[in-house]
């Protein structure tokens, strides 16, 4: 592909960088968390778990921080008459983009994996490998999600400070994407919602779903089999024990009998695949209409 | 890609920024083979036009055709043959000359030796320094260098002398004389006229977005009031100097 020279930069960019380092070391640090909580929901596989909880937080700032400059720096340094002048479509110019720092961002989230495979393997022994690649999967998947919303900010902010600015709303949806849903739907409904007694609504539950980060979640606790739910696992098993009262919306709590299809934790893979496909279709409308400078 | 056809061709080329144009019904045509110098003084549009030919920006109305392409609908095809050097560009700090070469090389397919292009820019001693340390006009040879990737058949070359040492204005010279003499056409913009007067075949002069003379500098001699002994800046002064008098469009 005439595109690859362009990646392989890209990917060495990301994988100079200390940032990708740290990323890998902080998915780590935090994601190793022994707890009685996580042993008794999936025993061994709580090395998975790890992963989980390592990724959750730290991929997403992680990939965005990587991510994000990677066209409107650029621009600002001029770099970008260079990078417009190579013999290449401007669509082609995104993938490279796009794909390399995916790559990127994708070898220090397996890296991060791996170690924390090892250190689970040493610590508890064998663990499931069928969960475990799915989750690795997963993971890969929600890195090129967050590159793709890195590189779509990237591509329209005319300036640094507009692309760090995206980046931070982005965030902040996220972390409060939980009370931004249920008000909402108490402001259409009027029914309150209780996070310790959720009410069975389907919208309700999948507008909580429709984050990268939450999508995430949902289809690692589909692999872990401990629920279907957006929390971390140890919070999902907690919560379904009888006679212990959670804030977190867990489906089998909520729902008799499994809720409405379109809750399947298997349609989370589709709300990444999208999360991948729009930021780039839009990145590509905005880089390829008129002028490039 | 049909070698009649101009090297560089634009008919009735509008640019307008709001209600600003910066390049206003421009018909150009530079042949195959030829040196042309496109002057202008600051803000004439002369950079938007190099934009335009490249594609980095795009014509509110007209054609532009490079090398017989459409720059827009054939970029891959056209930035394949062009060599370019434009004017205000950053670099890659923490990456080495080499690779600066290495990515246009790869990308373009081309089989160049990244250390010969350094070594023919006068960088030898350079190549796998990081340029972020670089002078502006080791910048300049490195971008120069970055330009001669694949034996281009038309190189563009914007504002090539600026921040170079009189070494490197002679080596810019030089190339630009063996470039073409290899057979490429060469288009560039340059405030520098008296280096515009040694190289060029014939010359353009833009003044608010418009060509206002173009010929050999006997041509512009005579287009002006000017002694036939004037120097490129004489009669450079003395055309964009009239347009100012008439008011014409200034960006």
């Amino acid at each position: 592909m005439r595109w690859s020279p362009l990646a392989r930069s890209e990917y060495r960019t990301v994988l100079t960088s200390k940032g990708a380092w740290i990323l890998a070391l902080l998915v780590v640090l935090w994601g190793f968390r022994p707890t009685y909580a996580g042993w008794d929901a999936v025993g061994r596989n709580i090395t998975i778990g790890y992963v989980q909880i390592g990724v959750d937080l730290f991929l997403p700032i992680g990939a965005l921080l990587l991510s994000y400059q990677s066209l409107i720096n650029e621009r600002t340094t001029g770099s970008i008459k260079f990078l417009l002048g190579l013999p290449l479509t401007r669509t082609q110019i995104l993938l490279g983009k796009t794909g390399g720092r995916f790559v990127g961002v994708g070898t220090a989230a397996v890296a991060a994996t791996l170690v924390l495979a090892a250190i689970g393997l040493i610590e508890h022994g064998t663990f499931a490998l069928l969960p475990f690649l799915g989750t690795l999967v997963a993971t890969l998947l929600f890195a090129g999600v967050m590159v793709a919303i890195g590189v779509f900010v990237s591509t329209v902010a005319r300036r640094t400070v507009t692309a760090a600015t995206g980046v931070f709303a982005y965030f902040l949806a996220t972390v409060f994407w939980s009370r931004i849903v249920t008000s909402l739907y108490t402001a259409v409904t009027g029914v309150p919602v209780d996070p310790y007694d959720a009410p069975a609504s389907g919208p309700l539950f999948l507008a909580l779903r429709l984050t990268p980060d939450g999508a995430y979640n949902v289809l690692t606790n589909w692999f872990l089999g401990v629920g279907n739910s957006t929390e971390l696992f140890h919070i999902v098993y907690t919560k379904l024990e009888p006679g212990v009262s959670v804030n977190a919306f867990v489906v089998e709590a909520a729902f008799d009998g499994g809720g409405p299809w379109y809750l399947h934790p298997a349609l989370s893979l589709v709300v990444l695949l999208v999360w991948v496909v729009v930021p780039v279709a839009l990145a590509r409308r905005a880089f390829t209409r008129g002028d490039a400078l | 890609m049909n070698s009649a056809e101009p090297a560089i061709e634009l008919e009735t080329v509008t640019k307008k920024y709001g209600d600003v144009r910066a390049v206003d019904s421009l018909d150009l045509v530079v042949e195959r083979g030829e040196t042309y110098g496109f002057l202008g003084p600051n803000g004439a549009g002369k950079s938007t036009t190099i934009g335009l030919l490249l594609d980095y920006l795009r014509p509110t109305s007209g054609t532009v055709r490079v090398l017989g392409h459409d720059p827009r609908r054939d970029v891959v095809e056209v930035h394949d043959r062009v060599g370019v050097l434009p004017d205000r560009f950053g670099l890659y700090e923490d990456r080495s000359a080499r690779q600066h070469v290495a990515l246009i090389a790869e990308t373009k397919r081309a089989g160049d030796d990244p250390e010969n292009l350094l070594e023919r820019v006068g960088l030898g001693d350079a190549v796998d320094d990081e340029v972020g340390g670089f002078s502006s006009g080791m910048e300049q040879r490195l971008a120069l260098a970055m330009a001669l990737v694949g034996d281009p058949d038309l190189l563009i070359l914007d504002e090539p002398f600026s921040g170079v040492d009189p070494h490197g204005v002679r080596r810019v010279r030089e190339i630009v004389r063996e470039e073409n003499e290899r057979g490429a056409t060469v288009f560039f913009s340059s405030h520098v006229l008296g280096q515009v007067e040694l190289v060029c075949d014939r010359i353009g002069v833009l003044h608010g977005g418009q060509l206002v003379a173009e010929g050999t500098l006997d041509d512009l001699r005579a287009r002006t009031a000017s002694p036939n002994d004037a120097t490129m800046e004489d009669v450079f002064v003395e055309l964009t100097d009239a347009r100012v008098d008439d008011g014409g469009d200034r960006r």
